[in-house]
């Protein structure tokens, strides 16, 4: 199930903001879609991220696939541990698999972002 | 006929084995030692190193294939640099021993032009000797370019002729040139577990590969943590204590305990006697010869890389056999239209024919196909993942503009889509012949398919 406490970005990413914190990791069905994960290449502090851009890239064992920021920042920290064990976005995509945290410049910018019932909805959408 | 060649390359002894097969009286002058660049300095003496890090790795991942190794490897540089020396001298011997078959004479000296029928040679031991030949054939290559602010020293500033006699491996190295060498030393030299720095003064590395090239080779560079500076140039260099300083153009500086230069090459065209006959060369000093690789003074050849172009073994080869008959009284011309091309970073990489911004740059229309290596099974028995392959056609008439293959085995692969460039086959052709499974080629095939939306193993869109 897809946590409700999370926004959630129709590239299948997810956003959980606190305060000008926005914590970022990718879907449980992303994860799934993509299968074991090898590699991820984590952004730099400091850098600035644009909504709808990439965050972050992926490889997993079937593809390589473009993390999409849910929303504009700039980069406070990363998820260093993903670096030697990438598999932990598997295992815990919304736990420990986060990826990392922007500091964001607009709040209401999430406004935009789907809920888990509306994400839970478009990924049926998705599927037909 | 008497045919004399200058350079034992791969440009000047192709020429002379071959004017010799046509019934020619060959005689090649070389200064240093038969297979020139490639043989001594360049291709092969890499590749073997490169053979020898990747052992390492190999080593370093037993444990992903299931086999146990109880106690540690490590590089010896001394062991691997005597392995390179054996197998170089095995093939030098080879090219000596194919004189010998053929009757070709190896003169061993430094060759000069007197006039179009004429080199004198100033031999290694001291004597000087006149040779007379109808025809004449230039293959005297390329030597690494320096960078006058900060020229080799031989100890810190290095250049590829260096790196190929190291000693000790060094702990950080700073390789200035994304190119070609700085690109497979930078994989070499992370394998054995050195920390390397690159600066490059384009955007990308290796600028004239097709762009999913660079990006993918800048992904795996992240992953051997070496680190590249694009768009930057080295201001300054220092030599300290601690090391090497190097002032980068952004503001940065970097202390190495050495530096590779690897910025390019310079044609050697100096005292070779050009000058005397009036031979014309080009904008980049290279020496101007037609489609029959003559130079405008008739009965004068140029092979290889000091005639400029693309600086490639294989293509001076093929230069070297079209002199050669040309010079033997055969008519042949070169064809440029199909030289594939191979980097041999890790994984490798290799193309042929147009990169996409070339097409684009050509305002051509054109269609790609795409495929990954990570969804090929042998890929994942092999445990070679990383990779893919990028076919470029014209939608019109289906022929094949280029194709860029990234990843295991990727610099053999690409000779299949040489042929079917050279055949003037079309993208279906190739996509509709049946490829062996398992293999790395299936996935030439499955791109190939792509172009038409006719790949089979990929996800529906």
């Amino acid at each position: 199930m897809n946590p409700e406490n999370l926004k959630y970005h129709r590239e299948h990413t997810w956003v959980k903001v606190s305060g000008k914190r926005a914590t970022i990791g990718i879907t449980d069905h992303a994860q799934e879609a993509l299968g074991d994960i090898v590699y991820i290449d984590l952004p730099e502090a400091d850098t600035a991220v644009e909504a709808n851009s990439e965050l972050a890239e992926i490889e997993s064992t079937k593809a390589t696939s473009s993390v999409i920021s849910p929303v504009s920042g700039t980069v406070l920290e990363v998820n260093e541990e993903l670096a030697e064990s990438p598999e932990i976005i598997n295992e815990e995509p919304y736990g420990k698999g986060w990826v990392a945290v922007l500091e964001i410049e607009d709040e209401t910018e999430t406004e935009e972002l789907m809920d888990a019932s509306e994400y839970e909805r478009y990924l049926e959408e998705e599927a037909k | 006929m008497r045919v004399a060649v200058i350079g034992g390359g791969p440009g000047g002894y192709v020429a002379a084995l071959k004017a010799a097969q046509l019934g020619a009286q060959v005689a090649v002058v070389e200064q240093s030692e038969v297979g020139g660049t490639c043989l001594n300095l360049g291709c092969i003496p890499t590749k073997t190193l490169i053979a020898s890090a990747e052992a390492l790795r190999t080593a370093k991942g037993l444990a992903d294939y299931g086999i146990e190794l109880n106690g540690s490897v490590s590089p010896n540089l001394s062991k691997i640099m005597e392995r390179k020396d054996r197998v170089v001298s095995i093939q030098v011997k080879g090219i000596r021993a194919l004189f010998k078959s053929w009757g070709v004479t190896l003169v061993e000296g430094r060759g000069t032009l007197v006039s179009p029928g004429r080199i004198r040679v100033e031999k290694r031991e001291g004597s000087e000797e006149t040779i007379e030949a109808e025809k004449i054939v230039l293959a005297t290559g390329s030597r690494p370019a320096r960078i006058p602010k900060f020229s080799f020293d031989g100890k810190n500033i290095l250049s590829s002729d260096d790196v190929i006699t190291m000693k000790e491996i060094p702990s950080s190295l700073l390789i200035v040139g994304a190119g070609v060498i700085g690109c497979e030393f930078a994989c070499l030299f992370s394998e054995f577990g050195v920390r390397v720095l690159m600066v490059e003064t384009m955007g990308r590395a290796l600028s004239t590969e097709d762009a999913g090239v660079s990006e993918l080779l800048e992904r795996e560079f992240k992953k051997k943590g070496i680190t590249l500076m694009t768009g930057v140039d080295v201001t300054r260099v220092e030599i300290g204590e601690d090391g090497v300083h190097a002032y980068i153009s952004d503001g940065r500086e970097v202390v190495t305990e050495k530096i590779l230069v690897s910025v390019g090459r310079t044609f050697n065209t100096e005292n070779i006697g050009l000058e005397a006959l009036g031979i014309e060369r080009g904008k980049r000093g290279e020496v101007i010869v037609n489609e029959k690789m003559e130079t405008v003074v008739k009965g004068v050849y140029a092979v290889g890389d000091v005639t400029g172009g693309m600086l490639l073994a294989h293509k001076a080869s093929q230069e070297g056999v079209v002199a050669a008959h040309n010079a033997c009284g055969r008519d042949m011309t070169m064809d440029y239209g199909v030289i594939p091309s191979a980097v041999f970073t890790s994984p490798e990489i290799s193309s042929v024919g147009l990169r996409e911004h070339q097409v684009q740059e050509k305002g051509m229309p054109y269609r790609t196909g795409g495929f990954l290596y990570r969804a090929l099974g042998r890929a994942h028995a092999a445990g070679q993942l990383t990779g893919f392959f990028k076919i470029i056609a014209d939608p019109g008439n289906d022929r094949i503009l280029g194709a860029h293959f990234m990843g295991a085995h990727a610099s053999d692969l690409v000779h299949e889509v040489a042929v079917a460039m050279k055949a003037g086959l079309k993208a279906v052709d190739v996509a509709d012949t049946i490829h062996v499974h398992p293999t790395f080629s299936e996935g030439i095939r499955e791109a190939f398919g792509d172009l038409h939306g006719e790949a089979i193993h990929v996800p529906k869109k």
